[in-house]
């Protein structure tokens, strides 16, 4: 033991205090941890940054597109272009494009590049719902019909103000004479920019005005479903068994090593899997939900399962025992009291999945769900697109149009998401319990 | 005919319960004790039927269509296919495809109408004989079952052992996508390697796999070296990490040390939102808004910035890493043992001494596992960098450049070609299967890691 | 275990040799301190004085709250979000929980020592040099080296680890680890050295180094060590307080509070009757 009567030798001779020494190194110190705050504030800041800066674009550029620029036209149904037994061919776009000009005093249709500019005015479609009505009901011929329909995408952008009249002619997409023309239809009140239900209830298209996401919406629906279908039963028997049942030997190890890694392997090797396997070795039809959504399904599998097995963790063993103790066998035991107690966690560890699964792109486009589709899937096994892969073909599209309904179409992908992870949140606080 | 076979297997399934449910009933109403409930004798019978026609019904669909094919083949005339090799076949049989589901174009050969007819008879024989299979299939396994039931079957035991062979299928299902991945990635890039020889691909300068299709079409002759891809996906992602890890650690560090709980209570939603965003939203995002301010900021100083510059692409991926690594640091630090923390705080440290000094060392393993999978995590990441990257494999470091990665050059390969006999797709198979390796191989490094650090504190 | 007849006349003896409370400054002086932790009142309305070079003992059963009053002397209840503090906590005359004293200087002059040992996982040179070094007590590294070494021969570690300062500490035994919490924790030259059960984790021998360092110790500072061991309170203790539920019961001399209770709760506590 040391000598603590007399000081030690060792001991360094100080002549001021602690409380002075620090007192003295405490500015720079404290220096040094506003440094370190500021640092973390900014790191903080800039995550916060970019999320806004993410939504502000995206809704600064996809509000827009929730609008549709239509106009009205009262189309006299010419008898001299559509004929009844003719039906469904027919003049339509002339019928359309007399109608037009009605409404364009000075326009004289009989120059051809006048004319072409008149018939540029409506969107492409206009003519088919034209079509359509008149098949529908033959008697409208020879008759006045009214008429709303989109106007084609560069005046959609000049009625929402994103082409700018100050830009010279020569750089603008629409020359003065045609904005003079649409100028005129704003006057005569006929124009509307009424709610985009055309995003929702059409399919994809080449025309931008026309274009929407029925076909993405039912082909992700699809996709869900087949993942849901599969991932969930089959996600559910795997964590049973591992959590429950599955002794503790080499061989359980090596599926939860292979369940973790699994989880880490980037999607779009998943995606080769299904076009090697699903559709080269088997011949599953490319392009199809189903395949999407078993593809997804491997994908979902370890999330769920790793969430089931959470699930499964948090029920008390007091639980089992009690079961057991009045003789339920281990599999009644877990079916009958630990899976229903277990069940909001598995649904919310589900639903997060699928979260997960319906923004998933990558593989979608490996199985062809990126095709140029313009009619909605009947059933999981047609050809679509889906959310996520219609997103990526719009924003690879040249159309200015397009990078409106692009950010519209995240704006739609991202309230989805939104709703299930609400949907997840509300399960786990409502039937969350404290052991 | 498929939902046919279907009806019949749930028509046959809930025969058997209800079958054997009510023997079983008639059997305890004699007076006689069973050993299992009643309904476990239904669920016997039902799941005795449900499980092997299931099966059955399943093969026969992924099989009929391949051995059709075959007969179909087979049965073409010799003088037609004679000298054809597997290509130009497998071009005539979808031809016969298309004729057969009634698309016609031209006016093709009369053999090959033929071949189409049969094609639709094969078929719908094929769907009869499935839904033939499976009724006799079911109405024997209900006669054995049935005949089975009395009151000392032990039918509990036989559900909950066919219920356990069911749950072992289940987590073998992980097991197979495993053995899938590798079988597919195996089989495809070794006939690559036929066609390219490895040396080529793994020390190769050039990566060019626009090869000629068609005969006589003008095309580079095609080069696989792989080494500026993986340049550019080694790009891509440095670029990616320089920013995610600074600003995912002081996130972390602020978060876990500093912030008050309100802070806290914002920022954590936020972090996660930015997780939860889908990859396709950052690519277009990156194509929108990133690429251009770099473009307009390049060109303010006068620095030439390539449109899809490796920064846009590597920044925004680092936008998505900051969750990531953000929400690993703060559990390794929040896994530092209170008692550490305190002792320093006990001998006067300020809180940014405790941080630097004491916690931060002691997570340090904990958050090279992190970061590690988040080198992973952006090596295969591939919406951002499809929509955001270059096509064109180029050999270079500047990040002001345009430079190409795997995940890109496999979408690209394959988007719009299916055809599995050339290198140009096999090539994707071949950068697949290093994607693969290289991922696999970083993921059970990390984990191990991480598993190591928890156990040195739990 | 204890011989209690011996530890009659060590006790004596001290009395001879250093107590004269009245005419000294309490080091550390609490007036009505109360503390909350969330809805819990954990400590209610403690008054007590702490002498300067004196072991000062807090024994009470478990959660009576001695080892919240202990963390209020060097405001390590800060660190607990939902800790609130009242009342007032005197070190030298001067308010501790004032807002213009940083804990950070504070903790510096009251040093603690913890129940569990708990050495960083860095060496055991850089273990005792951390606290120096962050305040910047050492000019150079011949200075620092010094104050390591005197730091470990007082914690009564030096001789034991003088060939291996490199090793890491987390690698010592049990005893050996406290006595280097010990040294870090007087490295960094405090007046009081705060002590929440420092042996509760030790094996009896590695208790006895211990016990033998804080009666050396008292001889340059105050020493207040908490702990569930009457026997230990006698042993290293001129000064006993007692705790119960949040109070504080009685407060004297060692001798007196073992020997003479006059609280009946300090009594049935003393006597195994409580805790």
């Amino acid at each position: 033991m040391t000598d603590l009567s007399a000081p030690s030798p060792n001991a360094p001779r100080r002549e001021r205090g602690t409380a002075e020494i620090v007192a003295a190194s405490l500015p720079r110190r404290r220096r040094k941890q506003r440094l370190l705050q500021a640092a973390g504030i900014a790191a903080i800041g800039t995550a916060f940054l970019v999320l806004f800066i993410l939504i502000a674009s995206l809704v600064s550029t996809g509000w827009q597109a929730f609008r549709q620029t239509h106009v009205t036209l009262q189309v006299y149904v010419d008898p001299a272009e559509i004929r009844a037994e003719r039906l469904p061919r027919g003049g339509f776009d002339d019928v359309l494009t007399a109608a037009l000009a009605e409404l364009l005093p000075g326009v004289d249709l009989k120059d051809r590049k006048t004319r072409k500019k008149v018939e540029g005015i409506l969107s492409n479609g206009a003519q088919f719902t034209l079509r359509d009505m008149v098949v529908a009901d033959p008697g409208l011929i020879g008759q006045t019909v009214s008429l709303t329909v989109p106007v084609s995408d560069p005046y959609d952008q000049l009625a929402k103000g994103l082409i700018d009249r100050q830009t010279p002619e020569i750089n603008r997409r629409l020359k003065d004479d045609e904005i003079a023309m649409f100028d005129q239809l704003v006057a005569a009140g006929v124009v509307s920019r009424p709610f985009n239900w055309g995003l929702f209830t059409n399919a994809d298209s080449r025309f931008p005005e026309l274009a929407g996401l029925k076909g993405a919406l039912m082909g992700s629906f699809w996709a869900l479903l087949t993942c849901f279908v599969i991932a969930f039963p089959l996600g559910i028997g795997a964590a049973i068994y591992l959590e429950e049942f599955a002794p503790r030997n080499r061989f359980s190890d090596f599926i939860e090593v292979n369940i973790n890694n699994l989880a880490a392997v980037p999607s779009v090797v998943f995606g080769l899997l299904a076009l090697a396997v699903f559709i080269g070795w088997f011949g599953l039809p490319r392009s199809a939900p189903f395949v999407g959504g078993m593809t997804l399904a491997l994908m979902t599998m370890p999330t769920i399962i790793i969430a089931t097995r959470a699930a499964l963790k948090a029920v008390p063993p007091s639980i089992r025992e009690a079961a057991l103790g009045i003789g339920a066998s281990r599999q009644q035991v877990v079916f009958h009291h630990v899976l229903p107690l277990a069940m909001p966690g598995i649904l919310t560890g589900t639903i997060i999945g699928l979260a997960q699964a319906l923004g998933e792109t990558a593989p979608l486009l490996l199985i062809g769900m990126n095709a140029f589709i313009t009619s909605a899937p009947a059933s999981p096994f047609d050809s679509a697109t889906a959310l996520p892969t219609q997103i990526f073909i719009w924003a690879d599209s040249p159309e200015r149009g397009f990078v409106s309904r692009t950010s519209a179409a995240i704006l739609v992908l991202l309230g989805f998401l939104v709703v299930m992870n609400a949907i997840a949140i509300y399960l786990r606080q409502r039937f969350e319990r404290k052991w | 005919m498929t939902s046919a076979a279907f009806i019949v297997l749930l028509a046959a399934t809930l025969t058997g319960y209800w079958l054997n449910r009510r023997a079983a009933r008639e059997i305890r109403a004699r007076g006689e004790r069973l050993h299992s409930l009643t309904t476990y004798h239904g669920l016997f019978a039902a799941l005795s039927v449900l499980v092997p026609v299931l099966v059955v019904i399943l093969a026969w669909l992924l099989l009929q269509g391949p051995v059709i094919d075959r007969i179909v083949l087979s049965g073409l005339p010799d003088e037609a296919i004679a000298n054809l090799d597997v290509n130009e076949r497998s071009l005539i049989l979808s031809e016969i495809k298309s004729i057969a589901s009634g698309r016609v174009f031209g006016t093709p050969e009369e053999w090959k109408l033929a071949a189409a007819d049969r094609l639709n008879d094969l078929r719908n024989l094929s769907g009869w004989l499935m839904v033939a299979v499976s009724a006799l299939l079911s109405a024997v396994i209900l006669f054995v079952t049935r005949r089975r039931v009395s009151a000392g079957f032990r039918a509990r035991d036989a559900v909950e052992r066919i219920v356990s062979g069911l749950m072992i299928f289940c987590s073998l299902v992980a097991i197979f996508t495993t053995i899938g991945i590798v079988l597919a990635l195996v089989f495809e890039t070794s006939k690559f390697l036929s066609m390219v020889p490895l040396t080529e691909f793994l020390f190769g300068l050039n990566w060019e796999p626009q090869i000629p299709i068609r005969e006589g079409q003008i095309a580079a002759e095609g080069a696989f070296g792989w080494v500026p891809v993986l340049v550019g996906t080694l790009v891509i992602t440095v670029v990616a990490l320089t920013f995610a890890v600074p600003v995912g650690l002081f996130t972390a560090i602020y978060l876990n040390e500093f912030a008050s709980p309100r802070l806290r209570a914002v920022a954590k939603p936020v972090l996660e939102i930015l997780a939860g965003v889908p990859t396709v939203v950052y690519g277009f995002f990156a194509i929108l808004v990133v690429a251009p301010a770099i473009r307009s900021f390049g060109a303010s100083l006068g620095i030439p910035v390539s449109p899809n510059t490796a920064l846009a692409a590597g920044g925004v991926m680092g936008v998505m890493l900051i969750p990531f690594i953000s929400s690993f640091a703060d559990d390794a630090l929040s896994a530092v043992p209170r008692a550490l923390r305190d002792g320093a705080l006990a001998l006067g440290a300020t809180r940014a001494e405790t941080m630097l000094n004491v916690l931060f060392p002691a997570a340090i393993p904990g958050i090279v596992g992190g970061v590690l999978l988040a080198v992973s995590r952006a090596i295969g990441e591939t919406m951002i960098v499809v929509m955001a990257a270059g096509l064109i494999a180029k050999l270079t470091i500047n990040p002001l450049d345009s430079v190409t990665t795997i995940t890109v050059q496999i979408v690209t390969l394959l988007i719009g070609d299916t055809s599995f006999d050339n290198p140009k797709t096999l090539a994707a198979f071949a950068l697949g299967m290093m994607l693969f390796i290289v991922t696999l191989l970083i993921n059970v490094l990390a984990l191990r890691i991480v598993r190591k650090y928890r156990e040195i504190y739990d | 275990m204890v011989d209690m007849a011996a530890m009659g006349t060590t006790m004596k003896d001290m009395h001879q040799t250093d107590r004269n409370p009245t005419m000294t400054e309490p080091k550390i002086s609490a007036k009505n301190v109360n503390v909350f932790y969330g809805e819990t009142h954990a400590i209610k309305d403690v008054t007590v004085d702490i002498a300067d070079k004196t072991v000062t003992a807090f024994i009470g059963p478990s959660g009576c709250g001695k080892s919240t009053f202990l963390r209020c002397l060097n405001r390590m209840n800060d660190t607990i979000d939902i800790a609130r503090v009242q009342g007032t906590i005197l070190l030298d005359g001067q308010d501790i929980y004032d807002p213009r004293i940083d804990p950070v200087q504070l903790r510096a002059q009251v040093g603690m020592v913890f129940q569990k040992p708990n050495p960083f996982p860095k060496s055991i040179y850089d273990n005792v040099a951390y606290g120096p070094r962050i305040h910047g007590m050492a000019a150079n590294k011949a200075e620092l080296d010094d104050i390591v070494e005197s730091s470990l021969r007082r914690a009564a570690l030096w001789n034991e680890v003088k060939d291996r300062l490199d090793a890491p500490g987390t690698g010592l035994s049990g005893g050996q680890q406290q006595r280097l919490c010990i040294a870090r924790a007087i490295a960094t030259s405090p007046e009081v050295l705060l002590m929440d059960e420092p042996c509760s984790a030790l094996d009896p021998i590695a208790t006895a180094q211990v016990e033998e360092l804080i009666d050396e110790l008292r001889a340059n500072y105050s020493v207040v060590i908490v702990t569930h061991s009457m026997q230990q309170a006698a042993r290293v203790s001129q000064k006993t307080a007692f705790f119960h539920l949040g109070q504080l019961v009685e407060f004297g001399d060692t001798g007196e509070i073992f020997t003479n209770p006059r609280d009946p709760r300090t009594e049935s506590y003393i006597t195994g009757r409580i805790g």
